[in-house]
């Protein structure tokens, strides 16, 4: 199944849930959270697939202020195991609660940082054996941390002064390698064309997608058609 | 063998990253000259504020032997903060599955005494880079953009772990110049770098291994302060004691207020204690 794509959606709470339960369909989890604050504009984001007594649970006893799924995981830039918060403040507190309300301990946090001290978090959970979890894990953890910083950027973007700083910057390389894409280029043609190995082409072109905003190279390509970076053919 | 260093367990290890910043501090600031910032012995920039993790080798005594620093590039880093020049004025890469590695160095003066060959160096830089590809592969992480200098990419070369491509233009950095290397982070590459130096055993430790390991050094270091200090008539309370003591105080606490008031105590007593390190480690 195919990610609805953000950056066109109308952002408003209900299309960042929908955004949160198709991650979970598409790699087999059962809730995904995401949590962010943006300096910029003073205002602190979350959207979650959790249950409504879960949230409001959650919300009535401030767990956020204890919750080291958020405290100690951002922090981090890796991806953090909740196996590994284990013996930290607040664990204890809060997955007692969150068994009452079936809320797994399996999970892990994905911490997102942004170019202006903006940190985001995604959390994913999926309540199964340890063995199944970690192959799980092997399988998806690199389309996530992709996903993790597509939402967070599009969350980072929802006020207009916000959108005006993120302005995509592309290099010349990005620029010249969507341009070949856009004129029908495989990535193989273009590593050729400009005599360059084909995970260099890959390299940029992820990173352009993403400077872009978009999920897909043709959704990176029309943006980037749309801002006058790149010429239509 | 390598341990991994961030946020989460970094006061567990502070004695470590101690040690780290004067490896660093020898190796950037004494031997390659470059334009950093050396306070009490110790190389630390405005980026190691910033909760980077570490890749840390250590030798079997427990003594800092490599380390590489790792960054996200979605947010603040060196090539998109201080590194511009070697990006020709252009903007840098950003992508939620390529990191930066900086400040990649080996001791090789530890290494190479006692009559120790290159080898242990070239196994040391090998095994560095095996946990840095492993580490960042296991988070997800594609490929990663690597800050260099020339002797450096001579032994990414060597080591069958040959960068694939540059980006900008190699630049001048105080003595030496530097430039941005791609690796990618797949298992062919860690196979290569495995098969070239014959390591084909898990090089992680453990946290706790690596703990008993620092604190056995810590203890002899002790023992034999402690029988000078004795020879020359002075009674002492040995380093060990002190900082097993705070970790106790630190343990036993288990409200906030407990917390704050053991912080307290333990910041009073390493006040008075002459050992640098054992600020940080507790």
């Amino acid at each position: 199944m195919e990610l609805i794509d953000l950056g066109l959606a109308k952002r408003n709470e209900e299309s960042f849930v929908t955004f949160l339960d198709q991650i979970c369909s598409r790699f087999e989890l059962d809730h995904a959270a995401y949590a962010g604050t943006n300096p910029v504009s003073g205002a602190i984001h979350g959207y979650v697939t959790y249950p409504d007594a879960w949230k409001r649970h959650y919300a009535e006893n401030g767990l956020h202020r204890l919750d080291p799924t958020l405290i100690m995981a951002s922090k981090s830039i890796a991806p953090v195991d909740w196996r590994r918060l284990e013996r930290t403040a607040g664990y204890d507190t809060v997955f007692r609660d969150a068994r009452d309300f079936g809320i797994t301990e399996r999970g892990l946090t994905i911490p997102v940082r942004g170019p202006y001290g903006d940190i985001g978090m995604l959390s994913v959970t999926r309540d199964c054996s340890v063995t199944e979890w970690e192959k799980l894990l092997r399988h998806i953890l690199s389309d996530l941390q992709s996903v993790a910083v597509h939402v967070h950027d599009t969350v980072m973007r929802s006020d207009a002064l916000s959108r005006a700083l993120r302005y995509p910057s592309l290099s010349t390389r990005e620029r010249e390698i969507l341009q070949w894409i856009a004129a029908g280029k495989s990535q193989q043609d273009v590593g050729d064309i400009l005599g360059i190995s084909h995970r260099t082409v890959e390299v940029h072109l992820r990173s352009g997608r993403e400077k872009l905003y978009a999920l897909t190279t043709p959704q990176a390509v029309g943006r980037a058609i749309m801002l006058g970076l790149i010429y239509p053919l | 063998m390598i341990i991994v260093i961030d946020a989460l367990n970094k006061d567990r290890f502070a004695d470590l990253l101690d040690d780290m910043y004067q490896l660093r501090a020898r190796v950037f600031g004494d031997r390659l000259g470059w334009e950093v910032e050396i306070i009490d012995g110790r190389e630390i920039d405005q980026f190691d504020r910033l909760d980077p993790a570490y890749v840390i080798g250590l030798d079997d005594e427990g003594h800092v032997v490599s380390c590489v620093r790792a960054l996200q590039t979605t947010g603040p880093h060196m090539l998109s903060d201080v590194f511009q020049a070697i990006l020709d004025g252009e903007p840098p890469l950003r992508s939620a599955t390529l990191w930066e590695s900086t400040r990649f160095c080996v001791d090789t003066q530890r290494l190479c005494r006692d009559g120790n060959t290159m080898k242990a160096v070239s196994l040391a830089t090998c095994e560095l880079m095996i946990g840095s590809l492993e580490f960042a592969r296991r988070s997800g992480i594609a490929d990663i953009i690597t800050v260099i200098d020339p002797v450096i990419d001579r032994v990414l070369k060597r080591s069958n772990n040959a960068p694939y491509d540059y980006v900008g233009s190699t630049k001048q950095m105080g003595k030496v110049p530097a430039m941005a290397a791609l690796l990618d982070c797949s298992e062919e590459r860690i196979a290569r770098v495995r098969d070239f130096a014959g390591i084909h055993h898990d090089v992680f430790a453990s946290e706790d291994q690596v703990r008993q390991l620092l604190d056995k050094r810590h203890a002899e270091a002790d023992r034999v302060a402690i029988a000078q200090a004795e020879a020359e008539g002075t009674s002492v309370v040995s380093a060990q004691q002190l900082m097993d003591y705070c970790r106790e105080q630190l343990d036993a606490a288990r409200t906030e207020e407990e917390r704050a008031a053991a912080r307290r105590l333990v910041a009073v007593l390493l006040d008075n204690t002459d050992r640098p390190g054992l600020r940080l480690a507790v």
